[in-house]
């Protein structure tokens, strides 16, 4: 009995030890990090003081800063130099604490929630320490608090730097009331999808860029009818992720705080002018029930049975492999893609042809955009004054950011003649993420992308129209339930339709009669009531 | 004598022919189940990233390649000082997990033991309910200070009750009270009794749990993503865990971080080189396994008491 008890047990054992290898297919934390094409600046990076010159404070703190994204070995030489910079301009110590990709969300959620003293936290509308959230829950300090007004006081290059539209974004009801809670990073803010267009194909087919420009989604039949029939059946011209090319088509966008729920929520925005009101105006719709999103399936059904969608694109384990690899092959014709100033420049070196991008949109700012990086006070920080100082330094001193961004001069990078930074081999050991470290635009050019590039940055950004709902984020406290029966629907049913997987006739009824029953009328009745309380207190 | 024994086991044991087949058919069946997910990730591991890409996993990959384990052994010190890491806290913390449980079950085996219900209720609640992470986090990283160092590594899976428990049970049904008294008896004092007379006996139970906890304390990734931040004390797994959480976060996320996301991700290491990870892991626990099996099978077989 017992001998059978024991080898039940070692049984269990090893399966168990199996099924965990098979489920562990992580891989090494020590990734090769391709190096990044250095830049050079035309701004020279000088040591001068900020603005405001600070009174060095006589108490010596030590702040700790929790950051995302980061692939840093060795630290010791940078942090050595902005310590030394920091000892004489606020009479601080930096300790940052590298998150990665892999770790921040859990980690810095748990270090936020033990009240650990870590006086600033990487933020956004994306990452579980999600920005809205956490400051309606008290974990992040008002910045601009009437009684102790951070911003004010010792933050006010910050607001002189940044476009206002960020600014708008950032400003939410939190848990000492309407206001910032939140240094909002200056990176790519603005929105804009793009036609992303394989010209070297395009022209070996005989059309030109112009003839894409024209077209919209319901036109691309007859090109792409010439391209699959030139390039085979395994080739598929469309290359697409399902629920970006419904966004595009259909000029939806995401509402913030909605992102767990498989963006059920839509608002339409005005694919012309991007600042003035869409088709339904302000608000908020099931965007399935609506004639555009049928019609749309239709055609996107119609595309998929003659073989122009790769029908991987449907299967939400491979899709996104496959399609970056797709990319990066060349066998597409037409793409989505979401768009960064310079992207097509990039793309083109990457993939070796000749990559254009067709915008559907102006780009624009929405809420989720201009949250996509920001750093908070914690509440549980000791120093908040001391923080706010080194934010403000961070964000405003050109030689402090670049150092803690790029590394040291002569070690991780180099400026060349023209003023671009081109990165050693000892950066590949120190890779914060540039994006989430705060003002990039203090940054020297990375080679290749040209000395006048920050100021191009800065007109496309900076121009960028704001939707008229900006800074709204829809708060699902009151409707959690229904929210994830949808968000469970909504997962079976949205990858097929938009990738023209399945019968639109047949499945959107189904689906529309399914989302009725787990309360979607409820949850966008939530949603509109919170949009109109929302926009009296704008003035709208 | 040894001939009586395997005549009479032959005897109860026998089977007809048919019946003989089909079980082994059934039992060689699961034990391919078992072990084909394995042989698939040492494929996976010696298929070029090429053949991934465009065939996906197959058992015939278009083309073999050994680029995986040579970046893997390029890699340099970083794998090394997690093989390290690993192999410390999974000897020293089964080392250490194993007295505490051991003590901990003889003293709830003992009938004699006072406090016995309230003890062994202790240890049963803990396994229901849980003070959940954000508390946990707090006493650990706070409290006990259980931050980068191995001890973070150790101490938080240190009692585990549910092996208190099957090693409780193992006592209750293998070790007879008779041989406690016995002992007494004879003049042997407790401590002398737990370990010149239990712990003897009991080496297939002990074995049973040691395997459980080595293994719990090799495969863990999860203390270490709570309590470590510096590269120096990542076990092995976690290597393998970070690699894996940030290409899955990245492709969750790649709508809203745009373009970088797409650049980011190929920086990361390919598939072939996660499962050459994966065989790295797996091995030595795989040969740990026939170490603790001897244990195990002759154990059980002695007796203790005659008659």
């Amino acid at each position: 009995m017992k001998k059978v008890l024991a080898t039940i047990l070692t049984c269990g054992l090893i399966l168990g030890s199996l099924a965990g290898c098979g489920k562990g297919t992580g891989s090494t934390s020590a990734s090769t990090p391709a190096s990044t094409p250095a830049s050079g600046s035309s701004s020279t990076v000088t040591n001068t003081d900020s603005k405001t010159p600070t009174d060095r404070p006589a108490d010596h703190v030590t702040l700790k800063m929790y950051l995302e994204g980061s692939n840093v070995t060795d630290d010791t030489a940078v942090l050595q130099k902005v310590n030394e910079y920091l000892d004489e301009k606020l009479n601080v110590t930096l300790q940052p604490i590298w998150g990665t990709w892999g770790d921040f969300d859990q980690g810095a959620v748990l270090s936020l929630q033990g009240a650990e003293d870590v006086d600033i936290y990487f933020t956004c509308s994306w990452t579980l320490n999600e920005y809205n959230q956490f400051a309606r829950d008290g974990y992040y300090v008002r910045l601009d608090n009437p009684d102790n007004n951070l911003i004010e006081k010792y933050g006010k290059d910050i607001l002189n730097l940044l476009p206002e539209v960020l600014i708008k974004g950032s400003t939410i009801e939190g848990a000492d009331g309407y206001g910032i809670y939140a240094v909002n990073g200056y990176k790519d803010i603005a929105c804009q999808n793009c036609w992303d267009v394989n010209v070297d194909l395009l022209k070996k087919y005989g059309y030109t860029i112009e003839d894409i420009e024209k077209a919209d989604y319901y036109s691309f039949g007859d090109i792409l009818a010439k391209v699959k029939a030139g390039e085979g059946d395994n080739f598929y011209p469309l290359l697409i992720e399902g629920a970006v090319l419904e966004r595009m088509v259909d000029n939806s966008i995401i509402v913030a705080g909605d992102s767990g729920s498989n963006n059920l929520l839509s608002y339409y925005i005005n694919p012309k002018k991007t600042s003035d009101q869409g088709a339904y105006g302000n608000k908020i719709l099931n965007k399935f029930a609506t004639d555009e999103f049928m019609k749309f399936c239709k055609q996107t059904r119609e595309y998929y049975l003659k073989g122009y969608i790769d029908p991987d694109m449907a299967n939400p384990e491979k899709a996104n492999t496959v399609r970056a690899d797709k990319q990066l092959t060349g066998q597409y014709l037409i793409g989505t893609q979401s768009y960064s100033l310079g992207y097509e420049i990039q793309a083109s070196k990457e993939r070796g042809f000749e990559v254009a991008m067709v915008p559907t949109t102006p780009a624009y700012v929405d809420t989720t955009s201009s949250q996509g990086a920001m750093m908070a006070i914690s509440t549980a920080s000791k120093n908040p004054d001391r923080a706010m100082m080194f934010l403000n330094l961070l964000n405003t001193d050109p030689y402090l950011f670049t150092l803690l961004d790029y590394g040291v001069e002569g070690i991780h990078y180099n400026l060349n003649n023209i003023g671009e930074a081109v990165f050693t081999a000892e950066r590949d050991n120190y890779m914060p993420w540039t994006n989430g470290l705060g003002n990039v635009t203090l940054l020297p050019p990375q080679e290749g992308q040209g000395a006048d590039f920050w100021d191009t940055f800065k007109a496309y950004y900076g121009n960028a129209d704001e939707i008229p709902i900006l800074g709204f984020t829809f708060n699902s406290e009151n409707v959690s339930n229904e929210f994830a029966a949808l968000a469970n629907v909504a997962a079976e049913y949205v990858l097929p339709l938009c990738t023209g997987a399945v019968d639109p006739t047949e499945k959107i009824p189904e689906f529309l009669t399914k989302l009725e029953k787990n309360g979607m009328q409820k949850v966008v009745d939530e949603a509109n009531k919170q949009l109109s309380s929302f926009l009296a207190s704008q003035g709208k | 004598m040894s001939e009586i024994k395997i005549r009479k086991r032959n005897r109860l044991q026998s089977v007809s022919l048919p019946a003989e087949i089909i079980i082994n058919l059934l039992v060689g069946g699961f034990a391919l189940l078992c072990i084909l997910p394995f042989i698939f990730v040492i494929i996976i591991s010696f298929s070029s990233e090429e053949s991934i890409r465009l065939i996906g996993y197959s058992f015939r990959p278009l083309e073999w390649s050994t680029a995986a384990y040579k970046f893997v052994f390029d890699m340099g010190s970083q794998l090394w000082i997690s093989y390290f890491n690993s192999f410390f806290v999974s000897t020293v913390g089964t080392l250490i997990s194993l007295l505490m449980c051991v003590l901990y079950a003889y003293a709830l085996f003992r009938k004699d033991f006072k406090y016995r219900k309230f003890f062994t209720f202790f240890v049963f609640f803990t396994m229901l309910f849980g003070g959940g992470l954000a508390p946990t986090y707090m006493v650990c990283k706070q409290m006990l200070g259980l931050s980068d160092n191995y001890a973070a590594l150790i101490v938080p899976a240190l009692v585990n009750p549910f092996f208190i428990i099957i090693m409780r049970t193992f006592l209750q049904t293998s070790v007879p009270t008779e041989l406690i008294e016995a002992a007494s008896i004879d003049g042997s004092g407790e401590y002398n009794t737990l370990f010149r007379i239990i712990i003897p006996i009991s080496k297939p139970g002990i074995a049973t749990v040691a395997l459980l906890t080595v293994i719990n304390y090799w495969n863990d990734w999860f203390l270490a993503m709570l309590y470590i931040r510096e590269p120096k004390f990542y076990p092995l797994q976690y290597l393998l865990m970070k690699a894996q959480n940030q290409a899955d976060f990245l492709i969750k996320n790649s709508s809203v971080i745009g373009v970088e996301a797409t650049k980011l991700l190929r920086d990361l290491p390919g598939t072939s080189l996660r499962m050459s990870l994966v065989v790295f892991i797996v091995v030595p626990i795989a040969c740990a396994y026939p170490f603790f099996q001897r244990y195990i099978i002759s154990g059980l077989t002695i007796g203790s008491v005659k008659g």
